[in-house]
């Protein structure tokens, strides 16, 4: 135990952050602004700015305050307002023109201007709040609790919401009872292993020699997949707060925060981050006046989807090419520099301030028996409400696509949710009342990975799924082991013929062979879970790589070489030139009659006269096989 | 830059690092920083100062994504080709790059105006299919976008049939 | 010095404690097809995934180079499964290896035709499609020629040339499939900087690497 009670340094640290926030926000109206990637994507930066001048123009007392990502991405960019005398209220789909207006009318006037609510952030009796969405009902937010509702490079900001109280109350305890409140848990791993963190914790905390190593696993490269970047950009004092307390449990001297370069935002928050909790000693020697001591040194990795696998990630630490190594021994037991080290996911580290800060009961009453606390989700593709969920584990798929997602935007058919990355798998219509839970999603062969969900619709296609993944996957493998650097290449080569209507069904099986050859014969993770896209849609949808090898047809429209673009004549108005218009290559022209024809030589199938045709016409569809197409 | 100056260049960037092998990526990236590719002769200046086979350096080098052997062009197309971009039409979106700047991905424009690259995925899912032009993330791509956003850098598109 | 007894293929044989399973069975002239195993290697490569064998109680092969021996250890190289994969690797291996043995200067002593006999697979991949890299021979040492297109990147060539430290100058570059055996800038080895010990040729289990 510390001998050293770290009670009054933090108190003192949790006044003087109040008081600094008091002098800020009390009695006044305040604008926060989402504004991680996927709100700058949609726009944030012009309206912050727009927020800016125009509360400069009025000369207001109203601080205009970037935050992280509050989850609801449909409705990027989003804007809170904090005003005396109403609840927060949520707006969606801001602009600047939206922005003079609130400022105008709601600030200074008394109109919220019910027409751009999203909800109010608390029941009330005038507007709709985010209590009256279905998805409320089901969500349960610990890990994304302070997202884009905090300053997220302003460490008072999380200090007064209760940033490194768990800290403070973890450092006047005995390692051992941390690691032993972990395994009580029931934490597991929410890198994609799902091993339990404790017992990761335990074997480097026994394991021989130091200095031991601690490292936050933010090399996110799942393609799909953006909670790690969410979370770093909207709390990133949870996370260090998380890595504090591991590398306290685990032993560990040093930390690390190995993020990728893709991420620059959340790169320049957590560079804030650190140097903050720098100046207020919560890294750095002798931790809120206590023996402990982690100093935190932040590493951009270079690209390499592989180092998210853990021997890579710490090869590229130590200056070598992203290469996995044997295991065992483990990296608890011989990993960076040959020392004991711990390697943790974002995610994982989040949850840990949360359970010491409850208590293990309380996280065990969440979940299911064997996968307790939540799931986070990216939800994205064909899905209404795309975002960031947060579920209990144990909720079914059908509840997160349909209840929390608000299901398939227009109208369409579900075919499919993809869920892993290129490690997962494409799941079908029946196995939407799987609980998602570790285990169940193991058994149905896709894997919970680091928590992209990707809903697919009838327009898409699963062979050119698989092929679109195993094409990933030879991209990024590192190539040191036979079955990775050559299966993957070869399983590619089977899948683009698929999709070129070049397929022979004798290569079904081979690919089939090959796929579970790959598995079991890869040396790292990567190789071994390769094929799961490939297993998983074969296993599923079989019938589509039927069409695709014997009819030459994609029952999804969607491979480019298996579809032709026709101007149905009856359909096509004589005096409406909008697809001419729209056509980027200029293949459509007006023949003698005025009918619009495509020219199948110029096209190169993008798709942009589809939405181009007036839906009163509807005269432009898509056929399959090309040779559909009526000869003329 | 003429060669002198890239060694300049380096050697400055050396002299904030200690020679040890875990720095060479951090040293990489500061040099490629500087200078907007990692030029011979400062792969060879690096593996001297961190005594280490000049081979070495150029196996990490081409090993990560990030870095580049080539200086850039001035402006950088790099389109996202996570799944969700994929499903939206993220191959539509670089096909249609491609045929507006006449080249391959990790290619640079004969004038040197513009890089095309891809990148697997920058997580802005919800936003797909997105490109990252000069590091801003842009949201639903499509090829009329694309000749928007050419057109932004004053690049008109092809012009358009006199009718 | 401490040995341990176990069992490969039926016949009892003594190992040194903390050995590998590879090496204790090599020792023993039981053969393993192996590439990429190096003995003065601390860790196992484990990169070329052909010395499968299937230990009792085990469910899954494992790769001998990277299994310690262990007193009472029951070993099988013959095992259905272990010699699937390994015949599945090979088969990767040849898939991507430009045949042509009869030119070959390797002809009779490659390692690559040792291991053909031993899985009983042929050298020819019979399911799998040719996928060449096609790339060009460098012919500039006055000692040795480099062939890439028969290279599969065991890295005993590496390990050999690393001994010179920083003077050396063969390494892997690039990645996934495009991963080959290299030299800085893939420069031609004769430019200036190979110190023409030619230990690389010697070690090499196949025609990539030969004598002028």
């Amino acid at each position: 135990m510390n001998p050293i009670n770290p009670a009054p340094a933090f108190r003192e640290l949790r006044d003087k952050a109040g008081a600094k926030l008091r002098r800020l926000k009390d009695g006044k109206t305040v604008i926060m602004v989402g504004a991680a990637t996927c709100g700058r994507a949609a726009g944030a930066l012009d309206v912050l700015r727009a927020f800016r001048d125009e509360v400069k123009k009025h000369n207001l007392d109203c601080p205009v305050i970037e935050v992280g990502c509050l989850g609801h991405c449909y409705a990027e960019p989003l804007v809170i307002i904090g005003k005396p005398g109403w609840p927060p209220v949520a707006y969606g789909y801001v602009n600047p023109v939206i922005a003079e207006r609130l400022v105008n009318e709601f600030i200074l006037g008394d109109n919220p201007c019910p027409e751009f609510v999203l909800a109010a952030l608390a029941p009330n009796d005038l507007l709709p709040s985010f209590q009256d969405f279905p998805r409320a009902r089901y969500e349960r937010k610990i890990i994304l609790q302070n997202c884009g509702l905090i300053d997220p490079s302003d460490i008072n900001d999380s200090i007064a919401n209760g940033g490194y109280s768990a800290l403070a109350k973890a450092l006047a305890l005995p390692p051992q009872k941390i690691i032993a409140e972990i395994q009580k848990s029931g934490l597991r791993g929410r890198g994609g292993a799902g091993f339990p963190a404790g017992q990761k914790w335990q074997a480097c905390r026994d394991a021989q020699g130091t200095p031991k190593y601690l490292i936050c696993n933010a090399d996110e490269g799942d393609p799909g997949a953006f909670v790690d970047r969410a979370l770093l950009e909207s709390d990133p004092h949870g996370i260090i707060e998380g890595m504090l307390i591991a590398g306290y449990a685990a032993g560990a001297d040093r930390g690390y925060i190995y993020v990728r370069a893709e991420y620059p935002l959340a790169v320049e928050r957590l560079q804030i981050a650190l140097r903050q909790a720098e100046d207020y000693h919560l890294i750095g020697s002798h931790i809120l006046g206590t023996d402990y001591s982690l100093e935190i040194t932040l590493f951009q990795g270079s690209g390499a989807f592989v180092c998210g696998e853990e021997t890579a990630l710490i090869a590229s630490l130590a200056g070598q090419p992203g290469l996995p190594r044997y295991r065992p021994p483990y990296p608890a037991v011989k990993g960076l520099f040959g020392q004991p080290t711990v390697v943790n996911n974002v995610k994982t580290l989040a949850y840990v301030p949360r359970i010491m800060a409850n208590g293990a009961d309380w996280f065990r009453g969440i979940g299911a028996a064997d996968s307790p606390g939540t799931a986070v989700f990216a939800l994205a593709g064909k899905i209404v409400n795309t975002g960031m969920v947060e579920v209990p584990m144990g909720t079914t798929l059908r509840r997160i696509i349909y209840d929390v997602g608000s299901g398939i935007p227009k109208g369409k058919k579900f075919k499919a949710v993809q869920i892993g990355g290129p490690s997962g798998g494409c799941l079908p219509e029946s196995a939407l009342d799987l609980p998602v839970d570790f285990d169940s999603l193991q058994n149905a062969g896709a894997i919970m990975g680091s928590g992209g969900m990707v809903v697919c619709d009838e327009d898409d296609c699963m062979v050119e799924m698989a092929r679109y993944f195993l094409e990933f996957t030879r991209r990024e493998s590192c190539g040191k082991c036979t079955f990775c650097r050559l299966g993957t290449r070869q399983m590619l080569e089977i899948l683009t013929d698929f999709t070129l209507g070049q397929g022979k069904l004798a290569d079904l099986a081979i690919l089939e062979k090959l796929a579970g050859e790959v598995g079991a014969g890869s040396l790292c993770a990567l190789g071994r879970t390769a094929p799961n896209p490939i297993l998983t849609t074969l296993r599923y949808f079989r019938n589509e790589y039927e069409e695709h090898i014997t009819l030459g047809r994609c029952p999804a429209l969607m491979c480019r070489h298996l579809i032709a673009y026709y101007i149905l004549p009856d359909k096509c108005e004589r005096s409406c030139d909008a697809c001419v218009g729209a056509c980027t290559v200029e293949a459509i022209s007006p023949d003698k009659k005025r009918i619009k024809v495509i020219d199948p030589e110029k096209c190169v199938k993008c798709g942009t006269c589809l939405p181009a045709c007036p839906p009163q016409y509807n005269a432009i569809v898509k056929l399959s096989p090309p040779s559909e197409v009526p000869c003329k | 830059m003429p060669g002198p100056d890239i060694l300049a260049a380096t050697e400055q960037i050396l002299s904030a690092f200690t020679p040890e092998r875990p720095n060479l990526i951090p040293i990489l990236q500061a040099v490629q920083g500087k200078l907007g590719y990692l030029p011979r002769s400062a792969m060879q200046a690096i593996a001297g100062y961190l005594r280490i086979a000049p081979v070495d350096v150029y196996g990490v080098v081409t090993f990560y994504n990030q870095f580049r052997l080539n200086p850039p062009g001035k402006h950088s197309v790099k389109v996202c080709l996570g799944t969700a971009c994929h499903m939206k039409g993220g191959y539509i979106a670089l096909d249609a790059w491609q045929r507006r700047l006449g080249i391959s991905p990790r290619q640079t424009t004969p004038d040197r105006e513009f890089d095309l690259d891809t990148v697997a995925c920058v997580g802005c899912c919800t936003m797909a299919p997105v490109t990252v032009v000069d590091g801003k993330p842009e949201a639903r791509v499509d090829p009329t976008r694309v000749d928007g956003i050419l057109l932004s850098f004053g690049r008109e598109p092809p012009a358009k049939d006199q009718k | 010095m401490k040995t341990v007894t176990l069992t490969i293929d039926g016949k009892v044989i003594k190992a040194r404690a903390g050995e590998k399973l590879l090496w204790a069975a090599l020792e023993n002239g039981i053969y393993i097809p192996n590439l990429c195993a190096i003995r003065e290697r601390e860790e196992p490569d484990a990169s070329c995934r052909l010395c499968w064998v299937e230990v009792e109680g085990q469910s899954d092969p494992v790769p001998a180079c990277a299994i310690g021996v262990q007193e009472g250890m029951a070993v099988s190289t013959k095992g259905e499964k272990a010699l699937a994969l390994a015949r599945a690797a090979f088969e990767l291996l040849m898939a991507s290896h430009a045949l042509d043995c009869a030119h070959c200067q390797a002809n009779g002593r490659c390692e690559l035709q040792k291991i053909a006999k031993v899985l009983k697979c042929s050298l020819k991949p019979k399911r799998l499609r040719l996928l060449l890299r096609d790339l060009p021979v460098d012919d500039s040492s006055p000692l040795f020629s480099y062939d890439p297109n028969k290279c599969v990147l065991c890295g005993r060539c590496v390990w050999e040339c690393r001994k010179h430290r920083e003077k050396a100058i063969m390494g892997f570059a690039h990645r996934g499939f495009e991963r080959r055996l290299t030299t800085f800038a893939d420069e031609p080895i004769g430019a200036d900087r190979c110190l023409d010990c030619s230990e690389c040729v010697k070690v090499c289990p196949t025609g990539a690497l030969t004598l002028k």
